[in-house]
């Protein structure tokens, strides 16, 4: 850790000392060490899944530490509820808005605080009016009478920020804020920030865009795989000391290859736009060209969330895209359903296997059956042949390494590794053309991990077209034979990973460029 | 149209009142049916509609705090039960007030199945509906069988004493013991004139004859209008039903708010039962409701969740009811008063671009006006099915600005969602 100790007057804004948090078979968070000044703007960067959000609804209320101390204006406190946090000055802003739609501004912001009278009636003119005091030092400029159905994003988020600011909150945690945000919003935010900070209030400012943090952010803590890694300031790190701090360590090596690429385009992907969920929110794919040959491994680089899910259910046709083509082997997709797209040979490793992957309930030899319902070796008409399926999911079992007493017990009883690699293996029985392999090794232990990246290059050998998503850095850099790198919905690099280094990934996948000098 | 917009809820609903007496007046005048507008229709009318509203607004409370009460029904059938019980042993009041408090209890039954358990909200009211069914003829025959008058399937006769209520000077309502001059009466009379007799069979309607249970049904209409949007704890229950999260984070009690106003929801369901079982006729009889409770759950939904529209519903769904109660050769004139509103509809729908379904309804209205020149008589079925039919129709119509509650009958779990 770069200590930071710089003698300052008065107490800390925060300080959590040695807080742990664990959930059944998760440490979320341990040995956390933070320190924040009172007025400044101060930044927690991790990775998804390093435990930010934990931390900060930890400091909330919202559920107790196991173990560790919080000091607030130098009192140590205990909360039980985000309501004594409140109490104490301390206020969210959600990275899902906590707002009622068809309640206005007003009633949003009030909630929970009303100003009534003895009889409980509300006093809205009162409420309005410290509202609009509030609004003038944001520089907030809606009607706060109106439904809060017919505000955008960006709106939103400044009620957010009024409902902590109208409670008295001096220090604001916002949990990822500009995620949803346009440039011109997120300049707009960072101005409202700056603004609170001047008058007092202190900002705790979650994110992993770099870029952002290394802008506006007096001081920064990484955290990383539930701890906090390092402490320090924009002045004293660059992009690529941060990003380094982010990613971590390394694992064994996953390259090599003898075969050559192919010379047909197996996926071709062109200026596919898709929508975002969030409604007025920018657009969650913008102008995606790919292109995979047969026996070609493309690598998307990219921080979780920056459109890589989304355009894995675009291909697979599980959300409905603006504009744009996708095709298989020369065929566009366009009006063909999921089910025609896997029988043309599409197979995909889903990104969480407890949500799309599997069923957990069900027994092994069910999930390796599923989405294989056409074949004809384990069907007879409508039904099911049991004997065949189950024996096809021995097989799998067996070439995978699957740890199980055998095909009949639940899929929840496996472990996380074992789980992924009957996912993998069910996914290659069908022996895809094209694979989308997301995170295909997150969460499993080093030999399963060698295994599966055996069988996906043995797999490529013979031809499979592979769109490799990971955040795991060497596994990309090992397997892919070029990789591109996805920011906001973008894609923002091409790079070869001959040459690429995981530093240089990182730059380009927090929203970095860099100046090369040939 | 764009000027009712603008308008309150309330006062559209009298804008829109103005506008159907006007229509009613004209068909008055065309058939010689008078009895369309006249007082007793009117108080008949809203004797009718009375459990209906209550009904609503009981699936309003539970709707605007986020559960959807498919239960209205068994508390309603619980709520005639304990009225009919409570009228026998002690009087219509105690009848009432026991079916409030049956009624509440049944409501904080649903509550602690949704909000504790996490029953599907639908399935858990299912339930309540089958359990009240067989729970009221279970108790029924302990309670009834063998007594006088009484048996498995109906009690005693109850001992009456609701009150009824006349204004004085306007509709000849008693001070003391000197009967005032029935003012409205009078104008009523003057059957040729055009809407001003209309206006005062209306008003007469509203004021002689009065149940005093249906002046407190109505009261509870602008109530539940203040209480829910006036004051702190209508704001939170809002809040419960749209976004509980938000509450949550905020530290409102959500769960408390849910069996509070699901306690609300069941009482007034109870006193919709009561009201059929105590004050319009005075046993309890099995099956009494007859799906009353799903008609006063449309009536929420048709009221846009908001009161005075529920009040609005209940009264569509009443008139076409007393009017049949009143005199079977009225309800030709109801084919008429059908057309004119198709017709009213009709080029609404057609302003707002709608031309297929503006279309639709002018078909529907001639074959009204030509039902009504060509038939003399009108098969009561039809007068009994007019309210569904009008019903849907608007409800097609007015799809696009109903604004449901964002969160009713979606499961919640506190603390699970962040």
């Amino acid at each position: 850790m770069s200590e930071n100790s710089e003698s300052h007057s008065g107490p800390l804004a925060v300080e959590l000392h040695g807080i742990s948090k664990s959930f059944p078979g998760v440490i979320a968070n341990y040995a956390i060490e933070l320190m924040v000044r009172p007025g400044t703007i101060h930044a927690i960067v991790g990775e998804n899944g390093a435990g930010k959000s934990t931390l900060m609804k930890t400091l909330y209320g919202m559920h107790q530490p196991d173990d560790g101390t919080i000091t607030v204006n130098g009192h140590a406190v205990q909360f039980k509820t985000p309501t004594e946090a409140i109490a104490a000055g301390i206020g969210m802003v959600h990275q899902h808005f906590m707002l009622a739609d068809n309640l206005t501004i007003i009633e949003n912001i009030i909630l929970g605080a009303e100003p009534t009278d003895n009889r409980g009636r509300i006093n809205f003119g009162v409420a309005r009016e410290r509202i609009e005091v509030l609004m003038a030092s944001l520089g907030a400029t809606f009607d706060p009478g109106t439904n809060v159905s017919e505000l955008g994003v960006g709106q939103r988020q400044r009620v957010e920020i009024l409902k902590v600011l109208y409670r008295g909150a001096k220090i604001l945690i916002l949990d990822e804020p500009t995620a949803v945000l346009v440039p011109q919003e997120v300049e707009e935010l960072f101005e409202t920030l700056k603004r609170l900070v001047l008058d007092g209030s202190t900002v705790i400012f979650i994110s992993h865009k770099l870029d952002e943090v290394l802008t506006y952010c007096d001081e920064i803590t990484v955290m990383r795989q539930g701890t906090t890694v390092a402490h320090t300031t924009p002045a004293q790190v660059d992009r690529r000391t941060l990003a380094q701090l982010m990613v971590g360590s390394d694992l064994p090596d996953p390259s090599g290859r003898e075969t050559e690429v192919g010379e047909d385009i197996r996926l071709q992907v062109l200026g596919l736009n898709v929508a975002s969920e969030i409604p007025g929110a920018k657009l969650a794919l913008q102008d995606i060209n790919i292109n995979v040959h047969s026996g070609e491994i493309v690598g998307i680089a990219g921080v979780e969330g920056n459109g890589q899910f989304e355009l894995c259910e675009a291909i697979l046709g599980l959300r409905p895209k603006l504009s744009g083509t996708i095709s298989v082997g020369g065929n566009e997709l366009s009006g063909s359903d999921t089910r025609t797209r896997r029988e043309m040979g599409l197979s995909y490793i889903a990104f969480d296997r407890h949500r799309e992957g599997l069923l957990l309930d069900s027994p092994l030899w069910e999930n390796t059956f599923l989405g294989r319902e056409e074949n004809a070796t384990l069907t007879a008409g409508p039904f099911m042949k049991n004997r065949s399926i189950e024996a096809d999911s021995r097989v799998i079992i067996e070439r995978f390494g699957v740890l199980t007493p055998s095909e009949q017990v639940p899929a929840f009883a496996l472990s996380g590794g074992n789980q992924q690699k009957l996912v993998v293996g069910r996914e290659m029985a069908s022996n895809p053309k094209i694979l989308l392999a997301a995170h295909p090794t997150r969460g499993v232990d080093v030999g399963a991990q060698s295994a599966i990246w055996d069988e996906l290059r043995i797999a490529r050998d013979r031809g499979l077209a592979v769109l490799l998503i990971s955040a795991d850095l060497e596994e990309l850099i090992g397997l892919s034979d070029r990789i591109l790198v996805m920011f906001d919905g973008h894609i923002t690099a091409e790079l070869d990973p001959n040459t690429a280094t995981p530093e240089m990934l990182g730059t380009y996948m927090t929203g970095g460029e860099i100046v090369t000098s040939l | 149209m764009k000027f009712l917009q603008t308008l309150s809820v309330a006062r559209r609903t009298i804008f829109l009142s103005l506008g159907f007496m006007l229509v009613l007046s004209a068909v008055r005048l065309i058939t010689n049916a008078d009895d369309i507008t006249s007082s007793g229709t009117i108080s008949s009318t809203m004797r009718v509609a009375t459990p209906i509203l209550l009904a609503g607004l009981a699936g309003l409370w539970a709707e605007r705090v986020g559960i959807v009460n498919i239960g209205i029904e068994g508390m309603m059938i619980i709520g005639t039960w304990f009225g009919g019980y409570g009228a026998w042993k002690w009087g219509s009041w105690a009848g009432i007030a026991l079916a409030i408090i049956a009624g509440s209890l049944v409501g904080l039954l649903h509550a602690l199945a949704t909000v504790r358990f996490n029953v599907n909200h639908v399935v858990s009211g299912i339930a309540i509906n089958i359990l009240a069914a067989g729970a009221t003829e279970y108790l029924s025959i302990i309670f009834f069988k063998g007594q006088k008058g009484g048996g498995e399937s109906q009690s005693p006769t109850g001992k009456g004493g609701y009150g009824e209520f006349d204004m004085p000077f306007l509709t000849g309502g008693r001070v003391g013991s000197w009967r005032s001059p029935d003012i409205l009466g009078w104008i009523e009379r003057k059957h040729d004139l055009p809407l001003l007799p209309d206006l005062a069979g209306f008003a007469r309607g509203l004021l002689s004859d009065v149940y005093v249970p249906t002046l407190l049904a109505i009261a509870l209409v602008p109530l539940t209008g203040y209480i829910l949007w006036r004051t702190r704890f209508g704001l939170r229950l809002r809040s419960s039903g749209e976004s509980p999260q938000a509450g949550e984070s905020l530290g409102v009690p959500i769960n408390r708010l849910r069996y509070q106003a699901m306690a609300v929801s069941g009482g007034l369901a109870g006193f919709a039962g009561a009201y059929l079982s105590c004050v319009f006729t005075s046993t309890y009889r099995q099956g009494q409701t007859g799906g009353q409770g799903y008609i006063g759950l449309a009536t929420t939904i048709f009221g846009n969740w908001n009161p005075f529209g529920v009040l609005r519903g209940a009264i569509l769904f009443g008139f076409p009811t007393a009017l049949k109660f009143r005199d079977e050769k009225n309800v030709p004139a109801l084919l008429l008063v059908v057309a004119t509103v198709l017709v009213v509809v009709a080029i609404i729908s057609f302003t707002r671009q709608k031309q297929i379904l503006a279309m639709g309804l002018l078909f529907g209205s001639a074959l009204s006006a030509t039902t009504y020149f060509l038939v003399d008589e009108v098969p009561q079925e039809f007068v009994a099915a007019t309210p569904y039919i009008v019903t849907i129709l608007v409800l097609v119509g007015a799809q696009q600005q109903l604004r449901p509650p964002a969160h009713a009958g979606a499961p919640y779990r506190a603390g699970e969602n962040h």
